[in-house]
């Protein structure tokens, strides 16, 4: 049973909107140095997490919980919760402070309740006790210090560059050179241009507090989905820091100080490769191996761990070409694979292209040993199993992120 | 066929800005004529406006500190583009603190308002918000279905009673019924009436003032023969009447309109440097 007391409710009432932005439900995940909350979309192309630590609370108490039928490392069980019912606890975040005094959450896991209870102004007490389903953990990581491309920005420039974008702008691309960045609506070649009214911002890098842009690139994200951390950000007025990479690798958008860290992981979508001869090994969805998967994903040392190929289905709304769509970096993994080099692996562990976040399985190996530590790989490492048909993927894939007349040699794409 | 324009004062763009947000309050799509001395947004009575027609006109030497414009053909030196003024107003909306703002036309996929805001930034150089908006062009062969509307043969022409309070009449108004009657007579007096089965809301206003028309063949001058009292009604869409009412930001310096007894409202509101006139056709 665990108990909470705010230090700050506007904060975690605003937390739980911006986690709202993702998706209708999120996990509730309290663990020994503090309090995480985490949602995931349900085409898997966005992530967000924030996470409180003790300190951000008067009064942090947990304790473990033994499960009979689980491992002796499973310290706690995070649990489910559909946001919708929890906002109007949190409804009017402005309010809440002026409002409530104290406020207090408890878990139970018996009766698979977590407990709200507001005591408000003039002795008035609300309890909420909803209903948590038990689930597998949810984690994503990302290694955000290996990005080539780092911004650090305050959050109202973020919120004075999106303002030029109507609320209906799905997508948005950030184009980064070392000279210039610029966010602009995504277009795509289908796109009906006499019908859509295009914006384009352009910022000098002066405008940003850190600047770093290690390889020029062009990533397009859901703006929807990270309208919700904007609007976070502001609130805290700590600023955001972006980690991304080149197109088809995710990008993180976080903010981080002494009581709290937020990130929202979007995936990108990946728009070099439009026409390819579509291979259908590569783009043939196959059902994802959870097992196999996870025994790749945990040490970032192994070698011949290639990055996934499109071994589950290709990603997200935001991919609308979807089978056109080839699995992302490709170039990148090329040189990787040939060499399988333990010095590239690492890092291109870290590049597995495919963004979708995996709830561990409760059973998996990952999950008993590892689910502390710190996972190399994003998501979807292909499996042992599937490699044989990576000769052929890869040879398809580099023709057609290349030319796509050349069907012959794998060849090293520049990096 | 060339366009661009350049304003850098912070009073005009505001105020461009403003009648923009008004003409897109009016219509989902417009016109916009160019030519070398003025802007028009025109509406034009089809069937798909709801029968309600419109005519901005404003002299672009007010708003634009440059302006080159060059037309179709030598002889015809104007421009016909079809619009959303959503989209103009869009772009226009966050530029308050702009050093300029620059609108170009320009054909890179299709054709488009091109507009480019200079805003200020923390850095040396200057942030650039740039938006291509989509608009059509209209061939000269149909431009004449774009003339200015003449002013309809009235029956009583009557000022304005103060916008803001005619505005939150008709508001409350539009709650209770779909139509509103207009009548106003020659002594400055003006009637908005609403009738359903449960209820029927008068307003009346007075001392209202009717404007003097000059009369070329005298026959406005036998209006005053006629009796002062007798009301010129029409019965309107009211939703029409509110989105002119709620679009106005600013007040006009002048405000009348024009009634066609049973067949059409003609308003026509004044300011400095901007004039527009709404056609709303009477319901049978």
């Amino acid at each position: 049973c665990i108990l909470q007391c705010f230090l700050s409710l506007a904060v975690f009432g605003r937390a739980i909107h911006a986690i709202a932005r993702i998706s209708d439900e999120f996990w509730f995940d309290p663990i020994e140095k503090g309090l995480a909350l985490r949602s995931v979309n349900s085409s898997r192309s966005a992530y967000a997490c924030v996470f409180f630590s003790s300190m951000f609370f008067q009064h942090y108490c947990w304790t473990a919980v033994s499960q009979p039928c689980q491992q002796e490392q499973q310290l706690s069980l995070p649990c489910k919760l559909i946001i919708k019912s929890v906002l109007p606890v949190f409804r009017c975040a402005n309010v809440l402070e002026r409002n409530v005094e104290k406020c207090s959450i408890s878990t139970n896991p018996s009766e698979h309740h977590i407990t709200f209870q507001l005591l408000c102004r003039h002795g008035v007490v609300k309890t909420y006790n909803l209903t948590f389903q038990e689930c597998d953990p949810l984690q994503a990581v990302f290694a955000k210090h290996m990005c080539p491309n780092i911004l650090r920005v305050h959050s109202r420039l973020l919120a004075d560059v999106m303002i030029h974008f109507p609320t209906s702008q799905e997508e948005i691309t950030l184009s980064v050179t070392p000279m210039k960045v610029c966010f602009k609506s995504y277009t795509e070649e289908d796109t009906d241009f006499s019908r859509t009214m295009l914006t384009e911002i352009q910022l000098s890098p002066e405008e940003f507090d850190y600047f770093q842009v290690g390889v020029d690139s062009e990533v397009t994200f859901c703006l929807k989905e990270l309208r919700g951390l904007l609007a976070f950000s502001e609130a805290t007025s700590v600023p955001v820091s972006i980690h991304f990479d080149r197109c088809g690798k995710p990008i993180a958008f976080s903010i981080e100080d002494l009581l709290l860290e937020a990130s929202f992981i979007l995936a990108t979508l990946c728009e070099a490769e439009k026409e390819a001869a579509s291979p259908e090994p590569a783009c043939h969805p196959r059902p994802w191996d959870s097992k196999a998967d996870t025994a790749t994903s945990t040490k970032p040392q192994q070698k011949g761990n290639t990055p996934s190929m499109d071994s589950a289905k290709p990603p997200s709304a935001l991919a609308k070409q979807e089978v056109k769509n080839i699995p992302r970096g490709s170039e990148r993994e090329v040189p990787g694979r040939a060499g399988a080099a333990t010095a590239n692996a690492g890092r291109e562990a870290t590049e597995a292209p495919y963004e979708k976040v995996r709830e561990l399985p409760v059973n998996s190996y990952l999950y008993n040993h590892c689910i502390f530590q710190f996972h190399s790989l994003f998501f979807g490492a292909v499996s042992y199993k599937e490699k044989e048909a990576i000769g052929d993927t890869f040879q398809s894939l580099v023709t057609a992120s290349d030319t796509e007349e050349e069907f012959g040699a794998l060849q090293s794409s520049p990096v | 066929m060339r366009f661009r324009a350049k304003i850098v004062d912070l009073a005009c763009l505001n105020h461009f800005s403003r009648i923009i947000n008004t003409i897109a309050k009016l219509a989902k799509t417009c016109i916009l004529r160019l030519t070398v001395c003025k802007l028009y947004f025109i509406l034009s009575d089809k069937v798909a406006n709801g029968g309600a027609s419109m005519w901005c006109e404003l002299s672009q030497g007010n708003f634009f500190d440059e302006f080159q414009m060059e037309g179709v053909a030598a002889e015809h030196n104007e421009i016909y583009l079809e619009l959303m003024p959503e989209n103009l107003s869009r772009a226009l909306k966050t530029s308050q603190s702009a050093k300029a703002v620059k609108i170009k036309l320009t054909n890179k996929h299709c054709p488009c308002l091109r507009v480019a805001v200079e805003l200020p930034s923390l850095s040396s150089s200057s942030r650039i918000v740039t938006h291509d908006i989509p608009v059509g062009v209209i061939p000269r062969r149909m431009w004449n279905d774009f003339r200015e509307p003449s002013v309809p043969d009235f029956d009583v022409s009557i000022y304005l009673p103060v916008l803001k309070t005619m505005k939150s009449v008709v508001e409350r108004m539009k709650n209770l019924s779909n139509f509103i009657v207009i009548e106003a007579n020659l002594n400055g007096e003006m009637n908005l009436k609403i009738e359903t089965d449960l209820v029927s809301v008068t307003t009346h206003f007075k001392d209202l003032g009717n404007p003097p028309w000059a009369s070329e063949d005298g026959c406005q001058s036998s209006a005053q023969d006629r009796d002062l009292e007798s009301m010129a009604e029409a019965c309107i869409d009211i939703k029409k009447l509110q989105q002119l009412l709620a679009g106005q930001q600013v007040n006009p310096t002048k405000a009348l309109c024009n009634i066609v007894r049973k067949r059409i409202v003609h308003f026509i509101l004044l300011h400095e440097e901007v004039s527009l006139q709404y056609f709303i056709p009477a319901i049978a």
